[in-house]
């Protein structure tokens, strides 16, 4: 569709590929390589910061794919990432099963609740079905804080990732784990998208009745958008247990629900960079902000009394978020796009 | 979005390799009396939990001022305070802690039980102590490599009890007591150490109640407990949501018929503004420093302080608080320094965190905190560094007329089977 | 039966409190069909502003309520001019991450004013407190005002949608931005006023509650509770949001006064939610919302 000029394809394999041209090649492999070398030349805290963006990616591309290809508003899904923590710390801790199990039952029980919690989006739409998605955010917290399986107030303690009889213990090996992951589901959803299913899903979100007129099973597709989203969701919650090592509810807020939208909003509803774009840009400008300007800014203005500039942490995120969108309302990724249309065409773009 | 992550990471790489040698330059060049002593100090002073958050920083932040500047630092080193806001917010804060062991801190200090909830994990796998201000039982049973400033909200309840059955209790049997708990490991240490203490010290928990921080109104909550006809309320809650229960305890008619007390966290200045003085006058409560204006050795500096850089937060007793903390992270300096060279600490290592806590932290002694709280010691086993809390009563609209320390023994929570079930 | 009078009547009256808020919600969503996240920092400034002019400054209340609604007015232009207008006719989802971009920067300029985050108003009430017996129930009288300004409030917008030429042009708006346009009617005249009209409704909700619980952090949250009040009553009904906020302020305390000994603690905050996912799935626009036909 977005071809480079000149660039042709000669036969099915070739349209279909992912990568296609020699530069995407050398900028994916350099990219890969930059990104798996990482540990090298970051330090332990910017590492941890893209620990957490990795996480926080595998959770938003689950959610892109609920809310940008299948057009089900959730608003509740902290409350899914939160299953995701506690059935990897129950498999884990109270029943002692491999990580791998942790990982993977995560992933199922938290699509298995998705899954319920997404049945009444066969009658509700758009904002109305917002609300269910909040009520599994409050009842699945409700639920966490008060059975005996979870450790309720008191919390629960997490073991290490570990796998083949490797622990990620240190900042850099848990980076290996958690981008791994990030990347392969990165892959996944980006090849997902091009299946029958997720056209069938870009149908739904289109136009549900159409969609169903032309033998688009509503019911289970929806649902089905439901177990993916939330299954991505519960990798990442895994992924977060295993990396902060306790869970608490407190960790999994409605606030943090909301933040999750408006990343793949900012980043670019129903594309594929979107997810990438956003939660980079959110979680790096939440840790700019409050982890170096404020600092500096107090340490400057020594005149002023101490914590002055506290208040501007949140002021100037919600600031630049207001100015990306005015600036560019669809999103990260279409600005993207449009760069590198202009790149394609110079030097006679219009 | 590939050359925007290159770009990113290509502009982290410079800012490292250009801050590299700068770092490396500190350190090696210079003379050894003006390096720094770094400590982590996590606040929440926006988002939520501001209304705590603001007046510990402050003290916090001050308090190390005054140690520089008028005590020359800790056997003259400064102390370096790397403060950082956690928003109330898990990824804030399990940030700000990393943050904090790559920037070289040789420990570090939470206000809250809920940010060390957060990120205890990753301090006690990487062996990075911490003091946290005011501590739940679940921030270190079992305990590991952190500390509590102050005795956790299962304490506060002892205390009171303890207080209630000797001073107000008049009756004979036993009393009936209602727990109002606020809906996360504050309000639920309380009902952990009621369930681990209630029969030995001979109180009837008649009906245990939650509630949660936004509630704008807990009548109905206070119906079922008042069918429960209890002798004393116990709200171990924050400010506003306490403030709210004390309130519709009122109206219905319950209050001041019937004894409340309420945790530390709610016996604080906001106390009385949010919900009127007129309504919370006669309220117990507990809090483990003392008031503005005691006759205690570090009052007088305390107050100088906050008059000139933090009026606003004076008669605040957080402040207090805060302020014995940064007074408890010189101490915990000193000690350290005593046994080790500065250069050994000063690497902000594994090895340096392990001195710290073995030489800094278990090495304090009966350390009496200026008078502003009971005396910090070590006991091995017990995490918490003080065990003494005071009860105090809203007196005239201002907390007042303290009791003596009353102490809290300690509870060993984690032999408890039903203890996080 | 006194307990059942007891918690129908805090019910009803804890509802009316989010019924109000619920209000600032459906007047931006029905004139523009954006669900305005910034409610509850809005709801917070304003408190903070009525306290600032009331007790800070020692301003006669009704002096400082005047104040407060001109300031809520000047806020909501500001924001509709600043943030939204660049945005008409981009894609909605869009309009309503910038509503939370702004609740952003509205909590953290809070923050920077009035670092010290909460206020009492101590003895200056603004509404007696002494407490009114009904048969063996009481209700604060503060609840008692809040019912009355709430209807007022309700009874106003009715009517100015119903009769007045903007009402109706916000209406019109609602339903067709295209055919509005061109018959002439200003729309983004249209959007501005509604962004004005739900600010000072979501100022006078502030002023409410922050006199019945003093100013905190948590107003925030007691703006997003109103989001679920709304939906239930259907996002584009005034009528809805008032039936919907008493329903949910009843389930809180019918179900937590009843269901709570035989269920974990805390149901209360729980039970509206399991009614309104039942409700939704029988009445999927909520109970009063507009149904809307769809075309292939």
């Amino acid at each position: 569709m977005t071809l480079p000029c000149g660039t042709r394809n000669y036969n099915y394999s070739e349209d279909m590929a992912t990568v296609r041209t020699g530069t995407q090649w050398t900028m994916l492999i350099v990219f890969l390589a930059l990104l798996f070398t990482a540990p090298f030349f970051l330090n332990n805290y910017w590492l941890s910061v893209t620990n957490i963006i990795g996480i926080t990616l595998i959770a938003a591309i689950g959610l892109n794919i609920l809310v940008g290809y299948c057009g089900q508003l959730s608003i509740g899904h902290a409350g899914f990432i939160a299953v995701g923590a506690y059935t990897s710390a129950i498999l884990t801790n109270r029943l002692e099963m491999p990580f791998l199990a942790g990982l993977i039952g995560a992933g199922v029980i938290s699509g298995l609740v998705g899954i319920i919690f997404g049945l009444p989006s066969i009658r509700v739409k758009g904002f109305y079905l917002a609300i269910t998605t909040i009520a599994a955010q409050f009842i699945i917290i409700w639920v966490i804080n008060h059975w005996g399986l979870t450790g309720g107030f008191a919390g629960i303690t997490v073991p290490y990732a570990s796998l083949f009889g490797f622990e990620f213990r240190s900042q850099s090996s848990q980076f290996y784990l958690i981008i791994g992951i990030a990347v392969i589901c990165v892959f996944l959803a980006k090849n997902f998208t091009r299946t029958k299913v997720g056209r069938a899903f870009v149908a739904v979100r289109d136009n549900d009745l159409a969609a169903e007129v032309m033998g688009v099973n509503l019911l289970f597709y929806k649902l089905l958008a439901f177990f993916i989203g939330c299954f991505f969701a519960g990798i990442a919650g895994s992924l977060y247990a295993h990396y902060t090592g306790s869970l608490n509810a407190e960790q999994f807020s409605f606030t943090e629900s909301i933040l999750y939208v408006g990343m793949i909003i900012i980043g670019g509803l129903g594309t594929n960079l979107g997810p990438i774009l956003g939660v980079v840009f959110i979680r790096v400008l939440q840790r700019l902000l409050s982890g170096e300007l404020v600092p500096f800014l107090e340490k400057t203005f020594t005149m002023f009394p101490a914590g002055f500039a506290s208040g501007l942490s949140p002021m100037l995120f919600g600031l630049v978020i207001v100015l990306f969108l005015i600036l560019e309302p669809r999103g990260l990724a279409h600005r993207w796009n449009l760069f590198k249309a202009a790149y394609r065409l110079w030097p006679f773009s219009y | 979005m590939r050359k925007k992550s290159i770009l990113i990471i290509i502009a982290v790489c410079l800012m490292i390799i250009t801050a590299l040698p700068a770092l490396s330059a500190c350190s090696d060049n210079a003379e050894p009396k003006t390096g720094t002593l770094k400590v982590g100090i996590m606040t929440p002073h926006t988002g939520i939990a501001a209304e705590k958050g603001v007046p510990l920083r402050d003290a916090n932040l001050d308090c190390i001022e005054y140690i520089n500047t008028e005590l020359g630092g800790v056997d003259g080193y400064k102390i370096e305070a790397i403060n950082l806001d956690s928003q109330y917010k898990s990824d804030q804060a399990v940030a700000n802690i990393n943050q904090f062991m790559s920037s070289g801190c040789l420990f570090f200090t939470t206000s809250s039980s809920t940010e060390m909830g957060y990120v205890q994990a990753i301090a006690n796998r990487a062996e990075f102590p911490g003091l946290v201000a005011y501590a739940a039982p679940s921030n270190y049973h079992p305990p590991e490599h952190i500390y509590g400033q102050t005795p956790d909200y299962g304490d506060d309840w002892i205390a009171f009890a303890n207080y209630y059955l000797k001073n107000i209790w008049k009756g004979t049997g036993k009393p009936k007591m209602a727990l109002h708990l606020l809906s996360n490991p504050t309000g639920f240490g309380a009902r952990d150490a009621a369930k681990a203490m209630a029969d030995t010290l001979g109180i009837q928990i008649v009906a245990t109640e939650e509630h949660a921080a936004t509630t704008i109104s807990e009548i109905e909550s206070l119906t079922r407990i008042k069918a429960a006809n209890p002798d004393v309320i116990y709200i171990s809650s924050t400010a506003k949501p306490a403030g709210v229960i004390i309130k519709n305890a009122k109206e219905l008619g319950m209050y001041p018929n019937i004894t409340i007390g309420v945790c530390h966290a709610a016996m604080v200045g906001s106390l009385i503004t949010l919900a009127g003085a007129d309504i919370v006058e006669g309220v117990y409560g507990t809090f483990p420093t003392v008031m503005f204006g005691e006759n205690v050795p570090a009052m007088a500096k305390m107050t100088e302080y906050v008059k000139k850089l933090h009026p606003k937060d004076e008669g605040n007793p957080d402040y207090i608080a805060a302020w014995a903390q940064s007074l408890i992270i010189a101490e915990i300096l000193k000690n350290a320094l005593k046994n080790n060279s500065y250069s050994v600490l000063a690497k902000g290592d594994v090895n340096a965190w392990r001195l710290i806590e073995k030489d800094g932290f278990q090495k304090l002694n009966g350390y009496d905190v200026g008078g502003l709280q009971g005396a910090v010691k070590y006991v091995a086993g017990d995490n918490r560094l003080t065990m003494y809390n005071r009860v105090y009563r809203v007196v005239n609209g201002v907390i007042g007329s303290p009791s003596a320390w009353v102490e809290a023994p300690l509870v060993k929570y984690e032999t408890f089977d039903w203890y996080g079930k | 039966m006194a307990e059942l009078l007891q918690y129908t009547i805090t019910g009803l009256s804890v509802g009316m409190v989010y019924a109000l808020i619920g209000l600032g919600f459906v007047l931006i969503w029905k004139s523009s069909s954006v669900a305005n996240l910034a409610l509850g920092p809005i709801v917070l400034m304003s408190s903070w502003f009525n306290y600032a002019m009331f007790i800070e400054k020692g301003l006669p209340l009704y002096v400082a309520f005047l104040l407060v609604l001109i300031f809520a007015v000047v806020l909501g232009w500001v924001i509709e001019r600043v943030a939204l207008r660049p945005l008409i006719a981009q894609p909605i989802l869009s309009l309503i991450a910038v509503t939370l971009g702004i609740g952003y920067f509205l909590e953290g300029l809070v923050t920077f004013i009035w670092p010290a985050s909460t206020a009492g108003f101590g003895d200056k009430h603004i509404f007696p407190r002494e407490v009114i017996h009904i048969g063996p129930a009481i209700v604060s009288q503060e609840y008692v005002w809040v019912i009355g300004i709430c209807l007022l409030v309700f009874f106003l917008l009715t009517f100015f949608f119903r009769y007045h030429r903007m009402g109706i042009a916000m209406r019109a708006t609602a339903d067709d931005q295209m055919a509005v346009q061109a018959c002439g009617i200003p729309v983004t005249r249209v959007f501005s006023t509604s962004w004005m009209f739900a600010c000072v409704v979501a100022a006078i909700g502030g002023i409410l509650i922050s006199s019945i619980g003093g100013i905190s952090h948590g107003l925030v949250d007691t703006g997003l509770k109103s989001f679920s009040v709304v939906i239930l009553g259907g996002l584009d009904s005034f009528g809805g949001a008032m039936i919907a906020g008493p329903i949910i302020g009843l389930l809180e305390n019918l179900g937590g006064g009843y269901l709570t000994p035989y269920l974990w603690g805390g149901v209360k905050d729980i039970i509206p939610f399991f009614i309104i996912i039942i409700v939704m799935v029988i009445k999927p626009y909520g109970l009063f919302g507009e149904e809307r036909i769809e075309r292939i």
